[in-house]
This record gives structure tokens, sequence and C-alpha cells, in this order.
């Protein structure tokens, strides 16, 4: 047999992997959102699910948000283990009810009578002109209602592997794709699965510890190419912002003495804030330097790609920012 | 709102350098008035306590054991937010220390004070790498030789210069010594009579000491003087120093124109400025200017010794204790009392005949007492 050489699986074909995987082994696993069937998602992230899987298990919805995530409460209450899509992480915002206060708060309302096993699959990506109304990160709103986790995965290997986590627990689940992402394939898509609530070292350092999650990791990787061996640092994906791997960040954070926080979002409020009072309570007495976050500016991100790369951190800004935390 | 005003690091003597705060009498923030005791200042010759001279709020600019130049701005007194505004020495928050918590912590952790530290992080800031460096920097071992357990004493400014001029003594000083012994029975027997008679503060036999040597000083005034290379200075006033031993270290305070003083005044002036001296509060005008030193050991019993020369001086005149002594006297050995006087002389200005009528002199005004309380 001729050798074929094999490539490692998109960050998109991971998703679809884990999603017919899943279905394939759990018949309650059932898919709905906006043009998620017969088109395959806006992203392609569903293709071929609904020829393998038929129409009563990957259901196309209207676009009308809170009604789909109605849907998957009541499905999901009802035995079923939905996964919903919401097409852009901005429009959570038309159906944060089902998630906040019905799924979220159901099972502990119900003296766990109920469970609420959904994924609330959604994504985000801001840095391709798509406008204000489909830029934002907002992950933090989600991590802040206690009975959601929220997974962010930053490659191939743990979209697929966490995204089988959700799928399987009765927790309801955040689940925060990066379109920029999802055609990227992962170097170490031969590493080891981790579970959710533990952070990844990605790379190990000396005088800084950068955290980060999502798309960021591979910005911060680069930014860390070009910082090069002015500065050790040790790069932490958090992979999931709830649950939190503190542990590990805070025994990065006492070895180093300084960290640098960057995500996405907008900094004012934002993610980092909790984490950096995390890290000021747990590690105050290690610290060499004031902690430092670097997210976007507090503006409705720009459409204007100039303005837009202005607004959000990038890989010139983050080298910057860990050369800086580590002299501060 | 006025401007605060600067208190600048005081020139206490004409040859002080630099001055290093030994305390703060008051603490930052606190009022002050005139006249109020703001700080105490070592400088090379003394220690002293310096007044407020302005009112206002203190904000401190050095912290305590800190040596700075004269005419350096050791703090304000005035508004205290203006004050604070003026105050931004490096590495130094609202007169904390700046550092990072991790190196304060490891700091605390090894008991190093961290403003022996220079700090290289932002303005100043002592961060983990400046303690550590501290850490790996090879401690003054104890060495456990044959000696024991050595322990390392860092020299105050006084031990300083003490050891300094002294040296200095040694290094330059050509000089040669007199001893006379000198009968005590005579200045026992005035001083008694004082005692008898009531008389307050009587004058010890140092002040006696003090007396004769100021009068023979004055009657042959070349040995009131200093070799400058290429010529002698004499001098008109006729000062005599008084070696004071003091906690860890000497001080030689001076009693000026001992020669036109009396007694009973060098008495009491002695007594004042070795009671200052001892508690710290001299002034660098009470060190300066002496024209010859006496150095007494007699009150630890010890029979005699020879003392070193201070730097500026031509002579010095050691006393000793007086003792009970078999003496001749009438063709037969009776008890008496003796003291013995050694004068070290500097032989650029005093020649062995000169010093040999000096010290004669003064042992035949001791031997006279009364002749010291006339005149």
């Amino acid at each position: 047999m001729a050798e074929v050489a094999t490539q490692t699986p998109r960050y998109i074909e991971a998703i679809n992997a884990a999603l017919s995987s899943e279905m394939a082994a759990d018949d309650r696993v059932v898919l709905l959102g906006v043009d998620v069937a017969a088109g395959g998602g806006v992203y392609g992230v569903t293709r071929g699910l609904y020829d393998e899987f038929g129409p009563r298990r990957v259901i196309d919805t209207p676009i009308a948000e809170a009604g789909v995530l109605g849907a998957a409460v009541g499905a999901a209450m009802a035995g079923l283990r939905p996964v919903a899509e919401i097409m852009y992480m901005d429009f959570l915002t038309v159906c944060l009810d089902p998630i906040v206060n019905q799924a979220a708060k159901l099972r502990y309302m119900t003296g766990g009578g109920v469970s609420v096993p959904i994924v609330f699959r959604t994504q985000t990506g801001a840095g391709r002109s798509a406008g204000a109304q489909h830029s934002q990160s907002l992950e933090g709103i989600l991590a802040h209602v206690p009975g959601l986790h929220v997974y962010c995965p930053s490659d191939a290997r743990d979209a697929h592997d966490l995204l089988i986590e959700a799928i399987r627990l009765d927790t309801p689940v955040c689940f925060i794709e990066n379109r920029r992402l999802y055609g990227k394939r992962s170097d170490e898509w031969d590493r080891t699965p981790l579970p959710a609530g533990q952070a990844r070292v990605v790379r190990s350092g000396e005088d800084v510890t950068v955290v980060t999650w999502g798309r960021m990791v591979l910005e911060t990787l680069q930014a860390l190419d070009q910082v090069g061996d002015e500065v050790s640092a040790e790069l932490i994906d958090l992979r999931t912002l709830v649950p939190l791997d503190v542990e590990t960040l805070i025994a990065s954070v006492q070895r180093t003495g300084r960290c640098l926080i960057v995500h996405e979002a907008v900094t004012r409020y934002g993610p980092g804030a909790e984490l950096l009072a995390r890290i000021a309570e747990a590690a105050l007495f290690d610290l060499d330097g004031p902690i430092r976050r670097f997210g976007a500016l507090p503006t409705p991100i720009p459409y204007s790609p100039e303005l837009e790369a202005a607004a959000m951190p990038g890989v010139a800004g983050i080298a910057q920012a860990v050369r800086e935390v580590a002299k501060g | 709102m006025n401007a605060p005003a600067q208190i600048t690091m005081p020139r206490l003597s004409d040859s002080m350098e630099e001055g290093t705060l030994l305390r703060w009498i008051k603490r930052d923030g606190d009022a002050v008035t005139v006249g109020e005791e703001l700080a105490e200042i070592e400088s090379d010759k003394a220690t002293v306590i310096y007044e407020a001279q302005a009112a206002g709020v203190l904000s401190t600019a050095i912290e305590e054991g800190a040596t700075v130049a004269v005419g350096t701005v050791i703090g304000w007194l005035g508004n205290a937010l203006l004050a604070r505004q003026l105050h931004s020495v490096p590495g130094r928050a609202a007169g904390r220390r700046k550092a990072s918590p991790v190196a304060r912590r490891i700091a605390a952790t090894h008991g190093i004070d961290l403003e022996l530290i220079d700090g290289t992080g932002p303005d100043g800031r002592v961060v983990r790498a400046d303690v550590e460096l501290r850490l790996s920097a090879p401690e003054p071992a104890p060495v456990l030789g044959v000696r024991g357990e050595v322990t390392v004493h860092p020299l105050t400014r006084l031990q300083t210069l003490v050891a300094e001029r002294m040296s200095r003594s040694r290094d330059e000083v050509p000089d040669f010594e007199l001893r006379v012994r000198v009968d005590a029975e005579p200045l026992s027997s005035v001083r008694e009579q004082l005692k008898a008679g009531h008389a307050v503060d009587v004058p010890s036999v140092n002040d006696f000491v003090v007396k004769a040597a100021a009068r023979a000083l004055r009657e042959q005034p070349s040995a009131n003087a200093t070799y400058r290379g290429d010529a002698w200075e004499r001098y008109a006033r006729v000062n005599v120093g008084v070696a004071v031993a003091v906690e860890g270290g000497l001080i030689v305070p001076t009693v000026f124109d001992a020669d036109g003083k009396s007694l009973g005044e060098i008495s009491r002036e002695t007594r004042e400025l070795a009671a200052r001296a001892r508690e710290g509060r001299i002034t660098p005008q009470d060190l300066d200017g002496a024209t010859f030193t006496v150095s007494n050991l007699g009150m630890f019993g010890i029979d005699g010794f020879s003392a070193v020369i201070s730097p500026g001086q031509a002579a010095i005149l050691a006393v000793g204790a007086a003792a009970v002594v078999p003496v001749v006297r009438d063709g037969a050995v009776v008890p008496g009392r003796q003291f013995e006087l050694a004068l070290s002389c500097d032989h650029r200005v005093i020649y062995g005949a000169d010093a040999a009528r000096l010290l004669s002199r003064i042992r035949d005004l001791l031997e006279h007492p009364m002749t010291l309380l006339v005149a």
C-alpha cells in the first residue's frame, strides 16, 4: 500500500468529527440551529451531519435564537442532549434568558430533579471586518454566571476533546469556537487529551507568565517568537474559563513573579480582571512587578481593517507587553 | 500656600564634608515648630541635635542611617502635599523603600535590610533579582579559626575619625616622651581644705593639671603651636582639650582660654562638657580649636602612660593615678603620694630642653597649687 501523507484535521474538521462520533454513540445527541442542517452551517462546521443522521437529529431553526435555545432547554429536560448553535457570539444577547435563567439554574432549582445537558456552541473571532455586531468576545459574561461551564479551545486537539467532554457533561456548557481558527491544523494533534479544568503549559519559561485562551494562544506564540531570547516567557492556555485551573496559573506566577493576561475580549471589566484578582489573592507576595492585562480597547470593534487592528490585541502589541511586563 | 522649606544637611564644623542622619526625632508628617528638635546628626566630630529652622509639617527625604553630603536635601518643612510632590526620590514611595512584594518577602525571610539593596527595577524598585543577588553574594562567613568566631563591627564615623587621626599622628609625628613624678600631697591638701570649707564643685586633680598646663603654655608659647611643613603656627589662645571616654569612642571637648579661667570655671566647664559628650549632645564647636590635650587615666588606677599626639597640636600630657609611694624626706623614707605626668611632644615643634622646661613648670605649679588658685 502506497504511503499516504496524512494531515491532521483542521479545527473545523475536529469539531465536526466530535459531533459525528458523539451522535453516532448516543442518539440523544441532537443538533439545532440556523442553517446547521442541509446547509452544513454558515462556516461548514456541521457539514455532512444532516446526511448522516437525518432531519430528526440535525434540525434547522428559524432565525429566533431565544426560541431555539428555549427549545434546547426543553429538549434537555425531556432527556435529549442538544447541541445548539448560536451563529455569532454577539447574538447571545438576544437569547441570554434560556442560558442564564433557565439552563444555568434549573438543576439547582429542581434540587437535582432535572439536568440540562446542553452545549451552546458559538463562535467569535474579530479581525476580519465583520463589524461591531459580529466581533465581540463575551465569554466573561458567561463565565460570570454560576451553573455554566465555559470552554474556549485554542486548537483542533482541544476543540475535539473539549467538545466531546462538553456533550457528555450534564452541566450546560458554552463552547466558544473561533472562526479564525477553523482552518488551522493542530501541530500537536498527537498530544494526550486533557480534561476541562486543566490548563496547558504551551511553552515553559522563567521570566513572565503569559496566560491566554482561544485564538490569542496562537497570536501570543508568534509574539513570543518575536521576543525571542530577550524574555523567557511561560505561555499558559487556560482552555476552559469555567472550570478554571487556578493552580497551574498560580504555580507558574509564583515561579516567574510576573504575569501578562492576554485576551481578545475588551480589557475593561473583562475576564482578565478576574484572573488578575485571583493571582493577586493567591500570590501577591510572589509578585515582582505589576500584573498586566492586554485585551481589546473599550470600543465597539471597528469595521475598518486598520482601526480594527488597532483596537485588537495583536502580535506586535503582545510582544511589546511581554517585554514591558518582564521589566516592569 | 507657602512652598515647603528645604532642610539640608548642615555643615557642623569646618572640616565636615558629609553627615549621617542618625535618627529622626520628628517623624514624617509631624507638625514641627521653630526650634523643636528635628533630628540627630553625626558629623565627623560629633553627634548633634539639629533643630527646626522653620515651622511646618515634616517630610523626610532620607532614611535614618543615611550619610549624605553637606547641603543635600534631607527633608522639607511645610505643606505636606507640596512636600510630597517635591519628594521624588527614586526607589522610594511615601518614605517607604519601593520593593516588589516578592522582593520584600524574600528579604524579610532572610533578614535582609531592603535599604541596603540597590533597586534595579523601574524607578529604583527593588525586585527579586536584586535581593537574590544580595543573597548569592558571599556572606562574610563567620571564621571559626583559632580565634573563634569572628564578628565584624563597622566603624562609626567617630571611630573612623579616631583611627584616621591616630594613624596620621603615628605616621607623621616624630614624637618623644618625658616623664616626671609629681608630689600629690600639696594638691590633696588644697583639695581637702576646699572640701572642708564646703566649696561647691571642688576642682579635680585633672582640673588642676589642665590649669597648670595652660599656665605653663602661656609662659612658654613655643609649645602652643603646630608644625606646618615650612613654618610653626603659634596660637594666641591656650585652649586645652580634655579627652573623655564615651561609649564606642573617645572625644576631646575643649576648655577655651584655660590659662585665663579660674579652677572653678575650668572644673564646671569640664564637667558640663564631659556630661554632654557622654549624652551625645556635644556640638562641633565644643570639639574644635584645642591647642594642647590632657588625657587622664588616673581614675582607672593606671600609673602612667604615653598618649598619642592629636594632629594639629604639638604635645599631649598623660596623667596617671596618685599612688602611695615611699619617698625620702629629710633623710628618711616615709610614705608619700605621687602621680606621674608623661608629656609626648612633636619634635618638629618642641625640642627636648623646651619640653623639659614645660613639664618641669607644670610639675612645679602642681606641687604649689596655691599659685594656681590665685590667678
